[in-house]
C-alpha cells in the first residue's frame, strides 16, 4: 500500500513541477491561498521582528552616542552654511524649471508596498509585498525601488503580492545602455546564478560598450516601461565584428537590503496580432 | 496524543519557515519542515510521514520562486527512505540521529536542486554553499529540536522509566503507642 502511495504523490508532485516549468509560476490557485494564509503570519512577525531589532539597534547606538555628539554639533555648523547655500541653488533652480516648463512628475502611479516575506527556499529569491489586487495590484505590474527596477509581479492575492526578482535567471528584460533617445546598442537584460549580477546579452560585439555606463529599460519586451534604471556596467567582455560582447550589470536597486518598494500601476500596451494567415491561401468554400 | 503534538510541530515548522528568512538571512538555512517529516518518519509511521512530506514540502513551495511541487517530492521521497530505514534498523538513540537528519539533508538539497535542473530551471547562489550551509544549520538544528522533541513526546519512555526506577514502597509504621490494650 504505501509504495504505491509514494509512487501516486511524487507522480502527483512532478506532474505539479512540470506544469509550473511550462506556464512559469504554476497553479496559481495554490499560490494565491498560501500566500493569503502566510499573509496572517508574515505581517505581525515582520512588524515585531523589525520592532525587536530597532529596539536592540537603538541600545547599542546609544554606546557611540557621545562621541557621535561632539562630532555632530561640528558637522551641523557645517550643514547650516552648507544649506544656506542650497537655498540658494533651489531658488535658482526653481525659476530655471519655471523657465523651462519641466514637468517632474511621474508618468506612472506608484504604490508603496512594504516586504513582508521573502522566499523560504534558499534556492531562489522571490519576495513577498503587503499590497495585493484589493489595492489594484495586477499581475507583471514592475516594481521598483528608488534606486532603479527590482523585479515584476508574478503571483497577486486580496492582501499581497509575489514579485519575482530581475537578478532571477529565466526573467528577462529589453534593455538599451544609455538614453534611448541617443543610443542604438540594444540588448536583453536577464538573471545569472549569481544574486547581485545581470548579464546583457545579444548586444553586437562592433559597438562600443564601456563599464560604468547606465543601462535602462527600452518598454519593447511588454512588461517593463521605457526609461527605468536596471544597473550599471560593471564588466564588459569584448566581442568582435562576429561574436557579441558578454556584458555584466550591477543591478542599481540595492535588491539585497530592501525593505520597501514601489509598485508602478502600468499595464504594458496590447500586443497586435498580426494577420497570419495569406489571403491567396484561402480557399473557397465549396457549395 | 503524539500525533497531534507532531502535526502541531509541523506547523510551527512551516509557519517558520515562511517568516524566520525575513528576520534574519541565515535562518534561511534551516530547513524547519524537513526537520519534523524526517522526526515523524523516525516513529516508523511511513503513512504519516509521507504525508506530513508532501504537505510540508507543498506549503513551502507555494510562496517560494521555485517549481511548485519540488519541495514535495524531495520531501516525500526522504519521507519514505527514512521510515524505510527505521523500520530495518533501531535508530532510537539520538547520536544514531544525527547523521540521519543529515544524510536527508544533503539529499532532500541534490533531489530539489537536480529536479531545477532536469526542468531548466537553474536556482540562484553557489550549489555547494547552498548545500554547504543547509546541512550544517538543518543539522545542529535538528539534533536541540530532536531532543526538545523527546522530552515532549515521549511519555511511555517515562512510564518505562518508572517501571525500572520504581519508587520504594513506603510501609505504613506501625504505631508504637498503641491506644487500645
Amino acid at each position: 500500500m504505501t509504495p504505491w502511495l509514494v509512487i501516486v504523490l511524487l507522480l502527483g508532485n512532478f506532474v505539479l513541477m512540470a506544469f509550473s516549468a511550462k506556464t512559469d509560476g504554476g497553479p496559481r490557485i495554490v499560490r494565491v491561498w498560501s500566500q493569503t494564509a502566510a499573509d496572517f503570519v508574515q505581517s505581525p512577525v515582520t512588524t515585531i521582528g523589525s520592532a525587536i531589532s530597532n529596539y536592540f539597534g537603538s541600545i547599542s547606538n546609544m554606546r557611540s552616542a557621545q562621541s557621535e555628539n561632539d562630532f555632530l554639533k561640528q558637522r551641523v555648523q557645517e550643514l547650516e552654511v552648507e544649506i544656506k547655500g542650497n537655498e540658494d541653488l533651489t531658488s535658482e533652480n526653481a525659476r530655471l524649471r519655471s523657465l523651462l516648463e519641466l514637468k517632474e512628475k511621474s508618468k506612472y502611479k506608484v504604490l508603496t508596498a512594504r516586504i513582508i516575506g521573502r522566499d523560504p527556499s534558499v534556492w531562489f529569491d522571490s519576495s513577498i509585498i503587503s499590497r495585493g489586487s484589493l489595492d489594484g495590484i495586477k499581475l507583471n505590474m514592475p516594481v521598483v525601488t528608488d534606486g532603479g527596477l527590482v523585479g515584476r509581479v508574478t503571483a497577486v492575492s486580496p492582501l499581497t503580492a509575489q514579485v519575482d526578482l530581475i537578478t532571477r535567471d529565466k526573467s528577462g528584460l529589453g534593455a538599451v545602455v544609455g538614453e534611448i533617445s541617443a543610443s542604438n546598442v540594444l540588448g536583453v537584460v536577464s538573471g545569472t546564478s549569481k544574486k547581485d549580477v545581470l548579464e546583457m546579452r545579444y548586444v553586437s560585439g562592433s559597438v562600443d560598450v564601456q563599464p560604468g555606463q547606465i543601462v535602462y529599460t527600452t518598454g519593447q519586451d511588454g512588461i517593463y516601461p521605457a526609461g527605468l534604471k536596471v544597473g550599471e556596467i560593471v564588466e564588459v567582455k569584448t566581442g568582435s565584428a562576429t561574436v557579441q560582447h558578454q556584458i555584466f550589470i550591477r543591478p542599481s536597486a540595492g535588491i539585497n537590503s530592501m525593505q520597501e518598494v514601489g509598485i508602478l500601476i502600468y499595464e504594458a500596451p496590447q500586443r497586435i496580432e498580426f494577420e497570419q494567415k495569406l489571403p491567396n491561401a484561402v480557399k473557397e468554400e465549396k457549395k | 496524543m503524539d500525533q497531534v503534538k507532531i502535526t502541531i510541530a509541523l506547523i510551527i515548522a512551516i509557519l517558520l519557515q515562511w517568516t524566520l528568512r525575513n528576520i534574519a538571512e541565515p535562518l534561511a538555512y534551516i530547513d524547519f519542515p524537513l526537520i519534523i517529516v524526517v522526526y515523524a518518519a523516525l516513529q516508523r509511521d511511513a503513512l504519516k510521514a509521507i504525508f506530513f512530506g508532501t504537505f510540508a514540502g507543498l506549503a513551502v513551495d507555494a510562496l517560494s520562486g521555485g517549481l511548485l511541487g519540488s519541495n514535495g517530492f524531495s520531501k516525500t521521497l526522504i519521507a519514505y527512505m527514512v521510515s524505510e530505514l527505521a523500520r530495518r534498523v533501531y535508530m532510537d538513540n539520538l547520536l544514531l540521529r544525527i547523521p540521519v537528519i543529515a544524510g536527508a539533508c544533503l539529499l532532500d538539497d541534490l533531489v530539489y536542486y537536480g529536479m531545477h535542473r532536469l526542468l531548466s530551471q537553474d536556482p540562484v547562489g553557489n550549489v555547494l554553499i547552498n548545500i554547504s550551509y543547509t546541512l550544517i544549520g538543518t543539522t545542529i538544528v535538528g539534533t536541540v529540536v530532536y531532543l526538545f522533541l523527546d522530552f515532549l513526546l515521549v511519555e511511555r519512555a517515562r512510564s518505562k522509566k518508572r517501571e525500572m526506577f520504581p519508587n520504594r514502597r513506603q510501609t505504613r509504621r506501625r504505631n508504637p503507642i498503641r491506644l487500645s490494650k
